[in-house]
């Protein structure tokens, strides 16, 4: 299946040992894991269920986990960018919706938000976001 | 053997539609092929769309009876369906709009209440709007083509306020803590007007909702919308709805904090939110401000009240767990005093605790209040507070500046008028103008001014509907008389929230002339209620023919009972808030008839109890009597000055069980 970056961009299937974790993980258990893994895999059964995405900003947030952070399962293109909000960074499209319309969510000239999004201090969005642009 | 017709729901516009075999679909039940038992199967494959870019959605086969020359469907809510709503002859269902038709220029594009209280959007925040009509638009473009399926389309739909209901889409604004201008009310009748049948329907939760959309028109109304400020996100799906407040905010004497500064924050922050936009259900958040609770707090996912710690400042009290529907309870309290610069960190935590443990296996127990019970409130509160400490600490902090720049776009409006005697005046000289006063104005912080009640509930109309010339007439008085402002309250009246004492006699005759003058605010007759089964698809019965039938009965003598809150649902979900009513009715169906539950002694606020159900449910035509019954026993029994309520909490259930047991 194809795997897509945060900008919706094709990339290589990586070889490295991943940690697979179900959306009902504990958290604490996860990050007794983290240490010996570059690359965390978090499953969405289908893409109603939103644990993931607080399970990816527990990980990156509370207990700091700074490699690969992969979304796998059902989701759609029209959550590319809250799972990128929460600090995903790679993506295995399912077989529903091909690549191209990943990248299509991700339009240019879409803005952040409104007032309070733009300004509102959100040190890791803003980080997550840079990181993905660079 | 029974006899089926094979329906559904047309995809492009919602149009009701009845298979009719080699001919396609049918408008009209009458046309429909019918099948026996054997059959039905091999219909039903017939009928079932081919690919998932079809026409057609929620096919199904439903029973009839031949009738002469008609079809008749055996459910109540088919004949509905197939008729249009009981309670409007004038609106029969089937196609009603011809979508080529030209539109006239926008309201917003020449009005613009300057004065008005609200919260002024920029260009940018314009743009958002602009582009999430756009984005709706391409979704509906993909759902058509079959690029999405109708599982994938459906909460995406819901997310920016799109229901399938039995006559067509339903299409639900937000009105952010009730807070409207003029133009904005302008705008929603342009949108009755030209993209519905010239009317819509205030909720009890600040929203409002139009009945009859073609999902192919969403896109451009929600356009429309976006030229003033309006938009649907968030208002269905499971992500954070619509943050609402107090319908005098900002105006009430008893206010202690004007909670929409906050309501405005915490709807930026829940908008579009990265994380909580795919909960396990719904979460509604509500805050008050006053000593009052007229927000009904304490039975949302999140209730927060505004008030001053020792030092003078605002601070939070939080409760969290109250709802309705199903199971219904009390919130519980979890915070006392939040800091406003941890507000929103607060709230984080506790919806990142109910996004990972809430229960996504049982649609009747996914709300935050059965986790809460099901964990203890006491392990639930823990673990929200060791999320809360968990947080990186510089992460989300509502800083002074921030509330300062959020602050800054609201208008303030000034009240520099006195009351030079005027009012008085028209008093003593006008019996129904002061009866209208004593029953629909509220007291306001500024001493020459008033805030006005409108009520949307006139004898035999339907509670919560307005149509298009009301809606204008109401703003034309908002910018003559409230500064250009107008409040949507939770018993779906509407509310002009800054009236000069000195214009209330020019403003009633105004409101008169329009038909909005109905001096009944928390009468028998202001009743809450649900659409009900003449419009929801959901409903087990109607709601509004047996509130019509309530307030004739009561027209006579409401005023001598006073304050009774009567409240409906057709069906357990609890969109009318049934079980907070001080009479609460509930509809279900027993073998094809409706019968109401009736339950005693609810409220919202401060107070807020769930009511206890009184006896066996009723039949459409007994509960007048029966609650007749019920209001003759506080008659008998009231001390002076006691409302319906205080009698029920002195007394108890047993005297009003007794009368009711006579009555049924
Ligand atoms: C006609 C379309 C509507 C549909 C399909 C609908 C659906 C629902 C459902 C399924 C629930 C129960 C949710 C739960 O307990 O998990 C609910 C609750 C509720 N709805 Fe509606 N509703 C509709 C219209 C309305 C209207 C018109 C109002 C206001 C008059 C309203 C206000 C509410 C409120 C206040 C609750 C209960 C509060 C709570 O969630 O605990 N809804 N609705
Ligand atoms: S209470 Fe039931 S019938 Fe009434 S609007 Fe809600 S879901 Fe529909």
């Amino acid at each position: 299946m194809p795997l897509v970056n945060t900008k919706g961009e094709l990339i290589a299937e990586t070889t490295i040992p991943a940690l697979r974790v179900a959306p009902d993980a504990k958290p604490d258990a996860v990050a007794a894991q983290l240490g010996a893994y570059a690359l965390v895999e978090i499953e969405f059964p289908k893409f109603r269920d939103g644990r993931g995405f607080t399970l990816a900003r527990t990980l990156r947030e509370r207990y700091g986990y700074a490699g690969d952070l992969r979304a796998v399962g059902h989701f759609l293109p029209d959550q590319f960018r809250a799972l990128i909000g929460c600090g995903f960074t790679s993506f295995l499209t399912p077989p529903e919706h091909d690549a191209a319309q990943y990248a299509a969510a991700l339009r240019p000239g879409r803005q952040p938000g409104q007032l309070l999004r733009r300004s509102l201090n959100r040190a890791r969005e803003a980080q997550l976001e840079q990181q993905a642009a660079a | 053997m029974s006899l089926h017709v094979i329906t559904a729901n047309r995809l492009h516009d919602g149009v009701s539609v009845w298979f009719a075999g080699a001919r396609g679909w049918a408008e009209h039940v009458d046309a429909a092929a019918t099948y026996d038992d054997a059959a039905l199967e091999t219909a039903l494959a017939a009928a079932q769309p081919a690919d998932v870019a079809a026409h057609v959605v929620d096919v199904r086969a439903v029973p009839v009876t031949r009738e002469g020359a008609h079809l008749v469907p055996v459910a109540h809510r088919e004949q509905i369906r197939a008729r249009g709503p009981s309670v409007r002859a004038d609106l029969p269902a089937g196609p009603w709009r011809d979508g080529a038709a030209p539109l006239p220029p926008l309201p917003s594009a020449s009005s613009t209440s300057p004065h008005a209280g609200i919260y002024r959007y920029d260009e940018y925040d314009r743009d958002f709007l602009r582009q999430r009509a756009r984005e709706f638009g391409d979704q509906v473009a993909r759902r058509r083509v079959g690029a999405l399926s109708e599982d994938e389309f459906k909460p995406l739909r819901l997310m920016n306020g799109v229901y399938l209901q039995l006559h067509a889409y339903m299409l639900r604004i937000a009105i952010p803590y009730g807070v409207l201008s003029a133009t904005q009310l302008r705008q929603f009748a342009y949108v009755a007007r030209h993209f519905d049948r010239g009317y819509g329907h205030f909720t009890t939760r600040q929203n409002i909702q139009f009945n009859w959309l073609r999902l192919e028109d969403v896109p451009a109304a929600l356009a429309v919308l976006a030229e003033a400020d309006l938009h649907g996100i968030q208002t269905s799906g499971n992500c954070i709805r619509n943050v609402t407040t107090d319908e005098y905010a900002g105006a009430a004497a008893d206010e202690i904090i004007d909670p929409r500064l906050y309501a405005e924050i915490m709807r930026q922050w829940s908008t579009d939110h990265p994380e909580f936009t795919y909960l396990p259900r719904k979460f509604k958040i509500a805050i008050t401000g006053a000593a009052h609770d007229r927000a009904a707090v304490r039975v949302h996912d999140i209730g927060i009240e505004a008030h001053r710690n020792a030092a003078g400042e605002p601070v939070f009290r939080i409760f969290a767990g109250g709802g309705l529907g199903r199971t219904p309870y009390v919130a519980i309290k979890l915070r006392d005093e939040v800091p406003v610069a941890e507000l929103l960190r607060y709230n984080e935590a506790i919806l990142r605790t109910y996004n990972a443990l809430g229960r996504r296996d049982n649609l009747f127990k996914s709300r935050i209040k059965i986790l809460i019970r099901e964990m203890k409130p006491e392990a639930f509160i823990q673990m929200v507070e060791d999320e809360y400490a968990a947080l990186p600490p510089d992460y989300c902090v509502l800083t002074p500046d921030l509330v300062e720049e959020v602050a800054a776009r609201f208008v303030v409006p000034e009240f520099p008028r006195q009351d030079t005697g005027a009012l008085a005046k028209a008093l003593a000289g006008d019996a129904d103008f002061a009866a209208w006063v004593e029953r629909n104005t509220n007291p306001h912080r500024a001493p020459g001014y008033i805030s006005v009640a409108i009520s949307l509930k006139p004898a035999g109309g339907i509670p919560g509907d307005a149509s298009a010339d009301e809606m204008d007439a109401v703003a034309d008085l908002a910018d003559q008389y409230s500064l250009g402002e107008i409040r949507v309250s939770h018993v779906q009246n509407l509310v002009l929230p800054h009236v000069a004492k000195d214009d209330l006699y020019a403003l009633y005759q105004g409101l008169k002339r329009a038909g909005l003058a109905t001096a009944n605010l928390g009468l028998v007759s202001d009743l809450i209620s649900c659409p009900g089964m003449d419009y929801c698809a959901l409903a087990s019965a109607r709601s509004i023919p047996v509130g019509q039938r309530l307030a004739e009965r009561f027209a006579g003598r409401e005023r001598e009972i006073g304050t009774l809150h009567v409240n409906i649902s057709g069906c357990i979900n609890a969109c009318g808030h049934h079980h907070v009513g001080h009479i609460g009715l509930l509809g279900a169906d027993k073998n094809g008839e409706e019968v109401y539950q009736i339950t005693l002694g609810g409220a919202a606020d401060e107070k807020a109890a769930i009511g206890s159900i009184v006896g066996p449910a009723v039949s459409t035509e007994k509960v007048p009597d029966a609650i007749e019954a019920i209001v003759n026993a506080y008659i008998a029994r009231r001390e002076p000055g006691e409302r319906f309520i205080d009698t029920y909490r002195r007394l108890g259930a047993a005297p009003f069980k007794e009368a009711f047991n006579a009555a049924r």
